[in-house]
């Protein structure tokens, strides 16, 4: 196991270094910052200044060694945009877009293995199938449009919620549903199937000749043996929330990953652009290795490096 | 189950309780929901114009002006200004007992210091380049008195130097900028201002706070003042239904349904002029644009009460004259004639067309991007190219971002292409400032006009001491960059701004980038 956990992160790192080489070349492959950041009427000695002032004007090799030399110890320079350290920027946003992933996935959990199960167990039934709309709504309705419904009715005409911000617990509670509710179909589907596949297995059916309750027979020999899928797709899909949620952090002005990765894009500010992308891909790489790792707890038949 | 259920019931019904709508928001607290913060920086030197929003509550500029873009003696730290006779000394003199947000008293070192910052290489505020080529030196005779030496005698340094532009003449203290460097500044900022800095959390708000007692407008109405970035205008127009906004800028369209509802709608007239220009090539004009029938004729064929109506809702009114910012007119005395006016003729732009050897039409590339502040930039785009079909013009679209055309425009790569900005309106010598970056040859990079005749009445502008010649030069400027067709000018945009229905009166004036919500705290 230790064999594996130690490779796993040597390929991270990898494919981390390869990522930044990538992601430094095309930041620049979009265009000059400066046009973002000078006002319209600067002259060609304002770009000038503008470019000795914040290192543009060094080599690229010379840019990119620096970079990587610095990110290795947490320094991501400073943000071209904002003129502030861009690690200031990470911390204060990262931990909103993690609390909005947590909350969502929680979301997603609620609804995915109540619907999951009862879509097993009741399978071919009226609550298979109103389970299984459900669910396919909450992924085939456009996260905007479902964002702007609920901001518009749900906060704004029956003033139920608060429409944007990450003031309280109540703030969450709309993003985390329109981004929980997204997940939900991908992981009811997967536990769905694989509940029947369970429930159809030799040591289920023992477990009945036996006289287990069937409740238990369903929530606990059969829903553990059907989680693997589950917990994988939910760790990827914890790392996409915590790092792509634009769209939802956008409409309901939640201070998160996403918007500084969008901002940091459309106004050309390298500095943020790396730090963004590097951050998301070592989350990435970190929850799969962690899910990796959870396989081996809920299934002790899994054994790796053997 | 039935536990469950109630759990569930009981957690809904306590969220609901605790996201109940703040109407009952203390009056003391005031919140401005907007759709961009630009760059968030709080240094007045990282960035110009469009972070005055919130930093002209926190920091005095030298010279005040009125919401309506006037200089003031009453608004600014500097009670009076006078020029020497060769106009080539201005001497400010200060407000005695003014007191930054650290306590420490405002002296004329911090107005030296504030400019000094505001021109150096670190700065990219709007105007820092021209008072970098205009500034000699700065001296401070008295605490109270600082005189400005200038290499060219010139009438504008007062107002490069006010609350009408960007935010060079903003007064920073330069003894706790010293002591604590630019970054804590930047992250801390301290000013003369009536409200001061509390927090900011950058992608969400920034929030200040009321001193005692300000020079200006004395105990403010409200304690605390938060600025709140929510980018989508859905969520504003929530925010402000639920009482938790005070004031919100939105869109044209959205006017009428708020109106209906109650909520009082102030207008910015005229906050913009949408106008179209064809980048240069690296010598200037480039054919088929460089005849200037042709020009007219492109100009004839756009029909801009529709694009008023249709577009902009209604709220947008014919433009006359390229780069013509009508708060300007007002101040050089320079009058629209009912001849000057574009009438949509198609007819008569086919007609110049084929007197220009063009009968069968053109090519023409026409950028189509969205801007701050202008989200119908691709909806405007489209309409221009598809009145310029009408007359056998062939339009093609080029979809990109503005930093991509802008590129295209300063190193001339697509001459004769068609772009276009939402130029914020200004009085006389911002308008001045535009042209002679964009209507004059010799600043290269920006340049849109090309002509001789006009570069030479900018440069004469610059050094004209007397105001009577300089609002002549004006006039005449703007006579000729619509004689000549120098610009597609197309429409002038209101910008509707929603207030809570509680609010009261408010003017949100007509200062570019500025909404004076410190007016609005005053008792």
């Amino acid at each position: 196991m230790l064999r594996f956990v130690v490779f796993r992160l040597l390929q991270s790192l990898v494919a981390l270094a390869i990522l930044s080489v990538v992601v430094f070349i095309l930041a620049r492959a979009t265009g000059d910052p400066l046009h973002m950041i000078l006002p319209m009427n600067a002259s060609e000695e304002d770009y000038a200044n503008a470019r000795q002032y914040l290192g543009l004007d060094r080599p690229y090799v010379e840019q990119y060694l620096s970079f990587v030399g610095r990110a290795v110890i947490g320094d991501f320079g400073n943000s071209i945009r904002a003129r502030r350290p861009v690690i200031e920027l990470l911390q204060a946003r990262l931990p909103y877009s993690l609390k909005l992933a947590a909350f969502a996935m929680v979301v997603s959990l609620a609804l995915a293995f109540p619907l999951g199960v009862m879509a097993a167990v009741h399978k071919g039934t009226g609550v298979d199938r109103a389970a299984q709309i459900v669910a396919i709504l909450g992924q085939s309705l456009p996260t905007f449009w479902v964002s702007i419904v609920l901001v518009e009715f749900v906060a704004g005409r029956l003033q139920w919620l608060p429409a944007g911000g990450a003031d309280s617990l109540a703030s969450y509670v709309l993003p985390g549903f329109t981004l929980g509710w997204f997940v939900v179909a991908g992981m009811m589907r997967l536990l769905r199937s694989g509940m029947l596949e369970v429930l159809d297995s030799e040591y289920v059916k023992l477990a009945r000749l036996k006289g287990v309750a069937e409740h238990r027979v369903v929530w606990v020999h059969a829903l553990k043996n059907a989680l693997i899928p589950v917990v994988t797709f939910a760790g990827i899909y914890f790392a996409i929330l915590v790092t792509t949620a634009i769209v939802v952090e956008t409409v309901f002005a939640w201070p998160g990953l996403g918007r500084l990765a969008y901002d940091g894009i459309t106004s050309r500010d390298f500095p943020v652009i790396q730090a963004v992308v590097l951050t998301t891909a070592a989350i990435v790489a970190a929850v799969n290795l962690g899910v990796d790792c959870l396989y081996a707890l809920i299934d002790p038949r899994i054994r790796y490096g053997r | 189950m039935k536990t469950t259920t109630r759990i569930i019931m009981l957690s809904l019904l306590a969220l609901a309780a605790a996201a109940s709508p703040a109407r009952a928001q203390s009056k003391s607290e005031l919140t401005v929901a907007l759709s961009s913060f630009s760059a968030e920086t709080l240094d007045p030197a990282l960035q110009g114009h469009n972070v005055k929003y919130y930093l002209s509550l926190m920091f005095d500029y030298l010279v005040g002006v009125t919401p309506d873009g006037q200089p003031s003696q009453a608004g600014g730290l500097a009670t009076k200004w006078e020029p020497s006779a060769d106009h080539k000394r201005w001497t400010f003199h200060l407000r005695k007992g003014v007191k930054f947000h650290d306590g420490t008293e405002m002296t004329s070192e911090d107005v030296k210091f504030s400019l000094q910052r505001a021109t150096s290489k670190r700065s990219t505020t709007g105007y820092a380049g021209p008072l970098r080529t205009l500034i000699a030196d700065i001296e401070t005779p008295a605490p109270d008195r600082v005189v400005i030496v200038l290499k060219e005698p010139t009438l504008i340094i007062p107002t490069y130097l006010s609350r009408s532009l960007s935010t060079e003449g903003m007064v920073l203290p330069k003894k706790y900028i010293e002591a604590n460097g630019d970054d804590v500044f930047a992250r801390k900022p301290v000013g003369t201002g009536p409200y001061k800095f509390v927090e900011q959390a950058v992608g969400s708000h920034i929030k200040l706070t009321a001193v005692d007692n300000h020079w200006r407008i004395g105990v403010p109405k409200y304690k605390n003042v938060t600025f709140r970035l929510v980018s989508e205008e859905t969520t504003r127009i929530a925010l402000l239904r639920r009482g938790e906004v005070d004031v919100a800028d939105i869109s044209r369209e959205r006017v009428k349904e708020l109106e209906k509802e109650g909520f009082p709608i102030h207008m910015r007239k005229e906050e913009a002029i949408i106008h179209a220009w064809w980048i240069l090539g690296p010598e200037g004009r480039t054919p088929p644009t460089k005849d200037k029938r042709v020009r007219e004729a492109l100009n004839l064929a756009i029909d801009r009460n529709e694009i008023a109506q249709s577009i902009f809702g209604g709220y947008a009114e014919p433009a006359v004259i390229p780069m013509g910012l009508t708060w300007a007119f007002k101040d050089v005395g320079f009058k629209v004639t009912p001849d000057m006016v574009y009438a949509y003729d198609p007819a008569r732009a086919k007609k110049l067309l084929a007197e220009a050897g063009l009968a069968s039409g053109f090519t023409l590339d026409v950028y189509a991007f969205q801007l701050p502040g202008f989200a119908e930039g691709k909806a405007f785009a489209e309409a221009i190219a598809g009145y310029w079909e009408k007359i056998g013009v062939k339009s093609k679209l080029i979809p990109v971002d503005y930093p991509a055309f802008r590129k295209m425009w300063v190193d001339r790569k697509a001459p004769g292409a068609v772009g276009y900005y939402n130029i914020a309106n200004r009085d006389w010598i911002g308008a001045y400032a535009l042209l002679e970056k964009q209507g004059y040859t010799p600043s290269k990079l920006n340049d849109t006009v090309n002509d001789p005749e006009i570069d030479g009445m900018i440069a004469q502008v610059m050094r004209q001491t007397d105001r009577e010649k300089i609002n002549a030069l004006m006039r005449n400027i703007f006579t000729r960059l619509r004689s000549e067709h120098h610009g597609l000018p197309v429409v002038y945009v209101h910008s509707p701004y929603a207030t809570s229905k509680t609010l009261g009166k408010y003017n949100p004036g007509t200062v570019m980038y500025d909404l004076f919500i410190d007016e609005l705290a005053r008792r």
